[in-house]
């Protein structure tokens, strides 16, 4: 397009410069506009509402829909403004325009990553506590914190990765985390993964139920409660907890009489 | 010349602690102003999240109901000692403020707080199912009043002795009592006669069950019928407690341990 333009006139050059300054100012705006729609439109503020970067946007006077809208107006109106002069011939910009066309997409992903994975972050832990707010043992706010440092640590090696810094450690160092974390759950919960299997079973097809009277094991008695994890069996006075995983394993006797 | 206050002053005179009743914030903020006397706020939910609360399942009809059981529940959260005098704010006529009762806290729970809190079942199921009961004694079925018997915990034995009138509609089902389908069902199904059988989890185990307990010996109050026979008897037999919708009176009436433990009346609700 440059080796184009060279041929003509240079008060051709200066219209072309206008026109695409002109343009690009104004497709700019209507696309920060449209932009700022489709972020409402998606529900975007709803989803935000109450995170910490919302604060942060709100104690600067604007909201974080307004920063997304207004970041992408700005790169528009950098780009036409670089291209105009360059095409107006007032600067050389071929070099750094041609790099920053490389450089820029990049750049703006990697924040727009870091960005979501902070919002993302605080969506998570602001859930977690929701569902936990019933529990009432204090030190359950550490799972929510837990689990968005992970999410903005993940977004952060995203980001770092987007604009080619060497990540691999850190990667290594999430993977050692994510095993760990798997390993550590499964010991911790197999019995109730199995007991949770075993009371679907028992809950689907109901086996015994409420009343019978069923021997399980050296434990028998009557069916007072059937749940996930265990089933309640009752004999003069004494309330046995079988874990359904038991259940199965050792099959349970159904006593008629 | 005496004024009226001067007169009765004496009534929240030295009090170890003020109950306030389904409070408004503003009140409980007023009342917070008072330096000496711990205030203790009474009501369904903790809207004012007042640090000394205490939980009411229902806005009983009696007001001496009301009083005790909040001063069982202070008790039991150790607000309040046995001897303590304290003075009662609550609403009698309207919505207003328009009484102070001054009573001395007693040793010991009666009847209504040990129905709700020292049942088999959780005391939110045995709420759930006054409710189910209250809401069906209000509409009826199809607008004809209906009658309806609740038998709440000791799910087990309740089914040992009880045997079914017809098959039972929440075979292989999990729905509880509190889900808000249930309602409907239960309205449908009440149409039968027999009595349903909730789980202490508040699962609804089975409907249409004929009670068979041995009836010897229980004394309910001269002109109930044979279903509240039957509550009173299941839950003399049994850990469970009874939930009773009246088909002729529309009263909602609990047993527990064989007594008659609380009437209410749904159209107050």
């Amino acid at each position: 397009m440059v080796d184009l333009l060279a041929n003509v006139s240079i008060e051709m050059q200066y219209l072309w410069a206008a026109l695409i300054l002109v343009f690009g100012l104004f497709g700019g705006y209507v696309i920060g506009q449209l932009n700022r729609q489709l972020l409402f439109g998606l529900g975007v503020e709803e989803a935000v509402e109450g995170t910490s970067l919302e604060r942060t946007a709100r104690n600067f006077g604007t909201d974080t829909i307004t920063v997304l809208a207004r970041s992408t107006a700005w790169i528009i109106y950098l780009f036409a403004i670089v291209y105009s002069l360059q095409v107006a011939g007032f600067v050389q910009t071929s070099v750094l325009l041609s790099r920053g066309a490389d450089l820029l997409p990049s750049y703006v992903l990697a924040v727009l990553v870091f960005m979501g994975g902070l919002l993302a972050g605080d969506k998570v832990e602001m859930s977690v506590d929701e569902r936990l707010k019933g529990v009432k043992f204090p030190e359950v706010s550490l799972v929510g914190r837990i689990l968005r440092y992970t999410v903005i640590f993940v977004a952060v090696l995203f980001a770092l990765a987007q604009i080619g810094v060497a990540v691999e450690v850190l990667f290594i160092l999430l993977g050692a985390y994510l095993f760990a974390f798997i390993v550590l759950t499964a010991t911790a919960l197999h019995q109730l993964l199995a007991a949770g299997g075993a009371g679907l079973y028992i809950l689907l097809s109901e086996p015994f139920s409420i009343g019978d009277r069923v021997a399980i094991g050296n434990r028998e008695g009557v069916v007072q409660e059937v749940d996930l994890f265990v089933t309640t069996i009752e004999q003069d006075g004494r309330s046995y907890l079988v874990p359904n995983h038991l259940v199965l394993r050792k099959g349970a006797t159904l006593i008629r009489d | 010349m005496v004024e009226p206050c001067a007169l009765f002053e004496d009534i929240v005179a030295d009090i170890d602690a003020l109950f306030l009743f389904s409070p408004t914030g503003s009140e409980y903020e007023d009342a917070t102003e008072l330096e000496e006397t711990p205030v203790v706020v009474v009501d369904t939910d903790n809207t004012v999240e007042a640090d000394k609360f205490v939980a009411v399942p229902l806005e009983f009809d009696d007001i001496e109901d009301r009083i005790r059981f909040a001063l069982e529940g202070a008790t039991e959260q150790e607000l309040v000692e046995p001897g303590d005098q304290v003075a009662a704010a609550l609403s009698l006529f309207g919505d207003d403020r328009d009484m102070i009762a001054r009573v001395r806290v007693r040793d010991g729970t009666h009847g209504i707080y040990d129905l709700f809190t020292d049942s088999r079942a959780d005391p939110a199921v045995i709420r759930d199912a006054f409710d189910v009961a209250i809401e069906l004694g209000k509409k009826g079925q199809k607008g004809k009043p209906v009658g309806a018997l609740f038998v709440v915990g000791d799910a087990g034995n309740v089914m040992n002795k009880s045997r079914p009138l017809s098959y039972n509609p929440f075979e292989k089902s999990h729905v509880h009592v509190g889900d808000p389908i249930v309602n409907v069902m239960l309205k449908e199904f009440s149409r039968l006669d027999g009595a349903f059988v909730i789980s202490d989890s508040g699962k609804i185990v089975s409907a249409y069950r004929y009670l068979e307990p041995s009836a010897e010996g229980v004394d309910i109050p001269k002109g109930l019928g044979a279903r509240h026979m039957a509550a009173g008897a299941i839950t003399r037999d049994t850990g469970a407690v009874a939930i009773v919708l009246s088909e002729s009176d529309a009263l909602v009436r609990a047993f527990k341990g064989g007594d008659l433990i609380l009437e209410l009346d749904p159209e107050e609700y």
